[in-house]
């Protein structure tokens, strides 16, 4: 199975962890259209590429961000949400 | 026939194993193959081809083809092959109408010229008639017969590690696990047949000097304390980061390797000819086995058809088993000479240069070959006709070409590159910790082969840090070709087999072509072409040079199709293991057995539906469950609910962000409904806040969505980094909920807490001791009756409800499941998630605008809720009832009973539909909410609801709650 | 004996035309172009050619013809959805179905086996009974049923599903089929080509030509075509079609697998469908079993298969049906499935003048292939959504006007 590597508890068998998805930054919700907003809730970047993914190792509940090539799987690295 | 005892054979001949094969009985020794002990005892009709039910024997013994299908009571096909002969089998061959000798199918073989390839996607779809034929074709296809009765078979898994994975114990295999290991590495070697050894195991070229170098390399490996060698152990599989599953005949072995080393080797091909597939015909590899590994002699004249010194070297086997050789047909015009060679022709033997295999024939029965016709070939690979010589024989060699088994490499992402050389596709681009060795790598010569494995071996342990890279050997170039570019004859007549599995001959391939399938892919899903159980491996590349000629372009140009796991099937059994499905349960599980519980599944957890009474239906339980909670007091386990405390500064802002309502004016002591929505507004979960203290508070999430909603609300607080911890107790906390009127002086006679109205208000949470077990109770509303909610740690969870219990005799108590629960919450009105709303229902449409606080400064949801707003309203939630004569004393189902889903229907438009429903006790009528367009919503409104049965009942909009709609009940009415 | 077989009899040289002609260059233009030679693209360009008259049509494929989605599915086809637009739509798709093999005069191995999903949970069965309701509404032949008829119709079934979770009903839809995928894309491939509509294999879209927010022309590997209308069917290839034109959908990609086991005799009539074990199972004319179970859980564009979902498909299909332990598994692959949030499919127009998208396919899009060409070619045509995928509008989730469509797939097949 493929293998996940947790920033706290190392590398971890994909099973033990729950996908998110891409991470996304929400606009300020007074300044943006409707559009605008619906954009950001239901619209997805969809063409692969290497995105940043908000992942969580589940028996720890540790939630990191994986920078992870989605056409060939490799996860570049990981590391816990503002320790870049 | 058996030989006398072989060096290096397989046999234990002081086991003798009496067998079955369709009803007649038989013998072979421990270490045979049924296929090779069916040989030896001259039964040749081993089985019966898909399509055209032609007779077949051991074609590869390699498990390369699927000629020997067999089944047994016990099993189903099963490859006669390579399955090992255990003393009692009552074997019998697969998808025959009277038994393989005799199969009654066999004239499918005369309708082959009207059933060309693709034939049924020609016909049948008239479709009038298409049910018929379908229903025919369906009996005659499908191999082995499932045993319906049979019951499901665990077998364990196991789990495996390594540094360095070896697939293949064939020379270069095992060069390549000494020299990883002697690195340091620890190293696995797996091989599929029962013992190590590879082509070295049989390719003896009649002389045993190179079985003597294999044992000497076997005894270096077995004295090599970091290697285990697996044998009936195959590599099925290639997963991500080097997981790979092994497959053996007790269980599946999942093993995690740091690198592999693949020394797989090579498939050998069947030349193609006509009638290349009698009984009798078969390739160097099959009857060097047949001879060296089981004694048998596989036939007693022999034609050889060869295109390598391989071939060479197996007709000196034959003729050192006492076969008579006929003659060698070398299908080069000028192949090299090599010391097999020239012994083969010092013995006397016939070899004709650049001829081949016009056609074999068998007699009338077909069932075994009796001699074949050679033929000059000319250059483009075509017999000259003028030439034919007819031989005598009773078998046939074929030793042409090979093909790599690189099914894993593939798997793994490898790119192969085309050799001219070897003729085959070799490694061009290894992923990183895949390595090649031997003929998978295209290296066939035997000292080349040891080199080549160990220059495998020392790169896959510097790959894991041992060792180091620099002092790998230099792997000699290939001197020869060992695979014939072209080892087809075509015949007017065909029956010249390119897949066995599948019943495709030559032609088939050109027809396809000409129907404009010609490119790889389209070429195998039109022919079928590796789609049978083989997968290919005899005839993927045979098929592949056949489209390259067609049109006219390269291997590499024409390209593979795409290999796949498994590389031999697998068995369901070994990929379900033992299976294992947990359950969560609450510490009061025994007691609500005792009581009688009927189990129901919420989630993961396990809950009681409701406790069964002797003499009761299930529905008058749960009704009478109900009236004691609005009559009496009833006591239910909540423990199944998620429960989460959020603790800090910010604590309160936190769940001003994640809930619709307000909470930072939530009082300490009190509690509030709570509301999520996900960020289009869309309800998700519900439960209840409490505040403990001004930046502690205790909040509840329904039983399905806890581990969500705390894995979400983490996620949130990670991104937001507010200053407050979130923590999850829903394990760590039992909880109980006690209603009725007599509730309170239930509680009160196990805590000296004061619960006075004043002191504990409706809607009020309070730390207390019930029964001496420290305790939050909360005064809830949910089920219409003065209530208490009551959580305490776990493990005290089975005494707090036998205290209760206890308590409760002389007050009437008695347990209510989750039915009752359901039935007085609809009595007050009360949505439940994912029953009253679902994947669209936003707050305003399930009668929760009012929780909805749009002015708050955040919320998850929001600004989706603020733009929807905006629309007009698509369906809104109502209360309504119905009267049905006779539901007060009907049991159970009523005729004209309306169910949840039932739709409500307007001037024949779908204009809502019941979500909950049930018949009141309490209220003498059936009760109900149900979703529908806002035209339908005022009170008093008419609704037509069609039942299953089509038949119309006609329900009211009524205002919600139906019962107590002050409140009374379950709190101080303020005077 | 089928008579139409007799000529292969008669004839020394294969009397069978090319199903699709070779063609060399691409024109340097076309009236339509459409993107992909799935079944979606080529029914598309069938009915163009058909129903419309247009048959200046080029159909341009990456791959070879059906080699994405329509080449991996699981085959299986019904109506039986939740909600009045997506009953409607199944429903015409079924109908169009069952003449298919007529049009085409090639046989596709439909077969009506009756299909079950299966019901666990009480929470299930009130699922189930919302779409039989709906379903009966629109005339489809859907009803709920109790667990004897399960029983009866699978005799071997283990109805307590080893007892974790016991069968309380299922949702029976008797014109539930399956077909042989691969021959759909060549049977409407055939009768496009036939029509003058040119298919050209192993050639790229690079890069998709506007001008003012209108489609000019696309770019190909092999050339630039000019073109007024493009019409994608690229399944999970169309975030990186919609990616050219600066197009943001709600479509992510994620592997759908599924594996077959070998062949063997005759015994599992309908097709079965579980919401709770996440598994499904179906039997073809060759008699091997298909299998499947849910999505991939995360985001990738790739085929790849993994060990763990034979596992847990394996574990879970054991308990519905015990003797399956015996059967094995021959061989796994994967699809990309384009999903959307509300699982219905993205069809019609977009904000681009010209480009048309049929996408969002999910795990529903085979049954689909008849109706998405029937409506997509009409909207082309056109230029204006078919009212039967007006529900399903590009600007749908702008507008908040999500369908109905989730609650009906836990296991959308």
């Amino acid at each position: 199975m493929k293998i996940m590597t947790c920033p706290i508890n190392g590398p971890r068998l994909i099973s033990e962890f729950a996908y998110w998805g891409e991470c996304k930054t929400m606009p300020e919700p007074a300044d943006c259209t409707d559009a605008q907003w619906a954009d950001y809730v239901f619209n997805k970047s969809g063409a692969p590429g290497v995105k940043h993914e908000w992942w969580c190792h589940t028996p720890s509940n540790t939630w990191f961000i994986a920078v992870r090539d989605t056409m060939s799987d490799v996860i570049e690295k990981t590391f816990l949400y503002g320790q870049q | 026939m058996r030989l006398p005892p072989q060096p290096g054979e397989w046999l234990d001949r002081s086991a003798v194993l009496p067998f079955r094969f369709e009803g007649r009985s038989y013998s072979g020794f421990a270490g045979d193959s049924i296929s090779a002990a069916l040989w030896a005892a001259g039964q040749h009709t081993l089985g019966r081809s898909f399509k055209y039910h032609r007779p077949r024997g051991i074609l590869t013994l390699a498990n390369h083809d699927i000629n020997v299908m067999l089944q047994t009571p016990q099993a189903m096909n099963i490859r006669g092959d390579v399955e090992a002969l255990r003393a009692g089998m009552e074997l019998v061959a697969v998808n025959t109408a009277g038994g393989v000798d005799n199969d009654r199918n066999r004239y499918m073989g005369l309708l082959a010229r009207f059933l060309p390839v693709g034939f049924y996607y020609k016909a049948f779809h008239t479709k009038a008639l298409l049910p018929l034929w379908e229903r025919l074709i369906r009996n005659f296809s499908g191999l082995g017969k499932l045993d319906l009765s049979k019951p499901a078979l665990h077998t364990p898994k196991r789990y495996d590690f390594c540094d360095v994975l070896v697939i293949g114990g064939g020379v270069s295999g095992l060069q390549a696990a000494l020299h990883a290991a002697r690195a340091g590495a620890q190293v696995v070697v797996v091989d599929e047949n029962a013992r190590s050894g590879g082509s070295a195991s049989f390719q003896f070229g009649g002389s045993v000097a190179g079985l003597q170098a294999l044992r000497e390399l076997q005894s270096a490996v077995a004295e090599e304390p970091l290697i285990r060698v697996l044998t009936d152990t195959t590599a099925v599989g290639y997963y991500a980061d080097h997981w790979i599953a092994l497959i053996d005949a007790q269980c599946m072995t999942k093993l995690r390797a740091k690198a592999v080393v693949v020394a797989s080797g090579a498939f050998e091909l069947p030349a193609v000819f006509s009638h290349n597939d009698v009984p009798g015909v078969m390739t160097a590899g099959a009857a060097q086995r047949l001879i060296n590994r089981y004694a048998v002699r596989p036939m007693q004249t022999a034609v050889a058809l060869v295109a390598n010194s391989e071939g060479f070297t197996a007709v000196l086997d034959a003729l050192q088993a006492g076969v008579k050789v006929a003659a060698v047909a070398d299908m080069r015009s000028q192949g090299p000479t090599c010391a097999a060679r020239d012994a083969v022709r010092e013995a006397g033997v016939r070899v004709l240069d650049g001829w081949g295999i016009y056609e074999a024939h068998s007699g009338d029965s077909g069932r075994r070959v009796t001699g074949v016709t050679l033929a000059r070939l000319l250059a483009d690979g075509q017999a000259d006709t003028s030439t034919k010589e007819h031989v005598v024989c009773d078998g046939v060699i074929m030793s042409v070409g090979f093909a790599p088994a690189a099914n894993l490499l593939y798997q793994a992402g490898t790119s192969m590159g085309w050799s001219d050389t070897v003729q085959q596709f070799v490694p061009a681009k290894l992923p990183a910790g895949i390595f090649a060795c031997g003929r998978v790598n295209g290296v066939y010569d035997s000292e080349a082969k040891a080199l080549d494995g160990q220059r495998a071996g020392m790169l896959a342990a510097a790959h894991c840090g041992f060792g180091s890279q620099h002092d790998v050997p230099h792997v000699p170039e290939a001197l020869r070709c060992p695979s014939h570019p072209w080892p087809i004859v075509a015949h007017p007549q065909g029956k010249n087999f390119v897949d066995f599995d599948e019943d495709l001959q030559l032609k088939d391939f050109y027809n396809a072509a000409q129907e404009g399938y010609d490119n790889i892919e389209l070429m195998k899903r039109y022919t079928t072409n590796g789609m049978g159980p083989s997968q290919g491996k005899h005839s993927n590349m045979t098929a592949l040079r056949i489209l390259a000629r067609i049109i006219g372009k390269t291997p590499i140009e024409v390209g593979t199709t795409t290999a796949r796991p498994f590389y031999h099937p697998v068995s369901i059994s070994h990929l379900a293991g033992r299976g294992f499905t947990p359950e969560r349960h609450t510490p009061m599980r025994a007691l609500h057995t005792q009581a009688g519980a009927v189990w129901m599944a919420a989630g993961m957890w396990q809950r009681p539906e409701y406790y069964a009474v002797a003499g009761r239906s299930r529905m008058q339980c749960i009704r009478e469950e109900a009236m004691n909670v609005r009559q009496r007091v009833g006591i239910i386990d909540v423990g199944t609910l998620g429960k989460l405390e959020v603790i800090g500064p910010q604590a309160a802002e936190f769940l001003e962000r994640i809930y619709i309502s307000r909470y930072a004016n939530l009082a300490v002591g009190m509690t509030r409904y709570a509301v999520m929505c996900d960020e289009s507004g869309v309800v998700i979960d519900d439960g209840v806040v409490a505040r403990l203290a001004e930046q502690h508070f205790y909040f509840t999430t329904t039983t399905s969505g806890a581990a969500t909603v705390y894995r979400e609300l983490s996620r949130l607080n990670t991104l937001w980094r507010m200053d407050c911890g979130i923590v999850n107790h829903t394990g760590a906390f039992a909880g109980v909920n006690v209603a009725g009127p007599q509730a309170r002086q239930l509680l009160a006679s196990l805590t000296s807490a004061d619960l006075d109205g004043a002191a504990f208000p409706y809607l009020g949470v309070r730390e207390i001791d019930v029964a001496g077990i420290p305790a939050r109770a909360m005064r809830v509303g949910f089920v219409g009756e003065w209530g208490y909610e009551v959580h305490v740690p776990a493990e005290y969870g089975a005494a707090l409800w036998q205290a209760l219990m206890q308590a409760g005799t002389g007050l009437g108590i008695r347990p209510f499941g989750v039915e009752a629960q359901r039935l007085l919450r609809l009595e007050k009105g009360h949505i439940i998630i994912g029953q009253d709303t679902d994947g669209l229902t936003v707050p305003r449409e399930a009668a929760l605008g009012w929780a909805t606080k749009l002015e708050k400064p955040f919320f998850i949801g929001q600004r989706s809720l603020q733009a929807i707003a905006k629309r007009p309203q698509k369906q809104t939630l109502v209360g309504f009832t119905l009267d049905i004569p006779g539901m007060a004393t009907s049991q159970d189902s009523h005729p004209d009973m309306p169910s949840e889903s039932h739709l409500v229907i307007v001037n024949g438009e779908i204009s809502g539909r019941i979500t909950s429903v049930a018949f009141s006790p309490a209220l003498g009528h059936v009760i109900g909410m149900a979703f529908v367009t806002p035209a339908l919503s005022a009170v008093g409104t008419g609704l037509p609801i069609r039942l299953t049965s089509g038949n119309m009942v006609q329900a009211q909009v009524v205002a919600l709650p139906f019962y107590d709609a002050a409140g009374a009940r379950q709190k101080e009415v303020s005077a | 004996m089928p008579w139409r077989l007799l000529k292969f009899a008669m004839s020394d040289r294969h009397p069978e035309p090319r199903m699709f002609t070779p063609h060399g260059q691409l024109k340097s233009s076309y009236d339509v172009v459409i993107i992909g030679a799935g079944g979606h693209g080529l029914a598309s360009a069938y009915y163009l050619a058909r129903d419309h008259g247009i048959t200046n049509v080029a159909v341009i494929e990456q791959g070879y013809i059906g080699g994405g989605n329509t080449g991996r599915n699981t085959t299986i086809i019904r109506s039986n959805y939740l909600t009045p637009e997506g009953v409607k739509f199944y429903d015409e798709s079924v109908r169009l179905w069952q003449d298919l093999a007529t049009d085409f005069d090639l046989n596709l191995f439909y077969s009506t086996r009756g299909h079950f999903t299966l019901a666990h949970t009480d929470a299930s069965m009130r699922t189930m009974r919302w779409r039989a309701e709906v379903n009966k509404h629109y005339g489809i032949d859907s009803e709920l049923v109790y667990p004897d008829f399960i029983q009866k119709a699978v005799p071997s079934m283990d109805m307590s599903c080893a007892g974790h979770a016991p069968i309380l009903g299922a949702l029976y839809h008797a014109p539930g089929a399956i077909a042989r995928h691969d021959a759909v894309a060549w049977g409407y491939g055939r009768g496009a080509d036939m029509r003058g509509v040119e298919i050209h294999q192993q050639t790229r879209v690079l890069d998709i030509l506007t001008q003012s927010g209108r489609v000019t022309g696309v770019r190909t590997s092999r050339g630039d075509i000019a073109c007024g209308k493009v019409l994608c069917a690229v399944a999970g290839s169309t975030p990186r079609i919609l990616k050219m034109l600066g197009l943001r959908s709600p479509i992510y990609i994620h592997p759908l697998q599924a594996m077959v086991s070998e062949p063997m005799k005759q015994w599992l009539d309908p097709i079965l469908v579980s919401g709770s074990l996440h598994v499904y199972i179906s039997q073809t004319a060759r008699g091997e079993l298909v299998m499947g179970a849910s999505l991939d859980p995360y985001e990738l564009h790739s085929t790849r298969s993994t060990l763990d979902f034979t596992e847990s498909l394996s574990a879970h299909m054991v308990e519905m049906l015990p003797q399956l332990s015996q059967a094995k598994v021959v061989r796994q692959w994967a699809g990309m499935a384009d999903m959307t949030p509300d699982f219905a499919p993205i069809m019609g127009k977009t904000p681009i003048e010209g480009f048309y998208l049929d996408a969002g396919w999910g795990t529903w899009g085979f049954k689909a292939t008849p109706v998405s060409g029937k409506t997509m070619s009409y909207t082309v045509a056109n230029d204006r959504a078919h009212p039967l995928i007006e529900g399903f509008a590009f600007d749908r989730f702008e507008r908040y006007a999500l369908t109905g469509e989730k609650g009906a797939a836990s296991v959308g097949h």
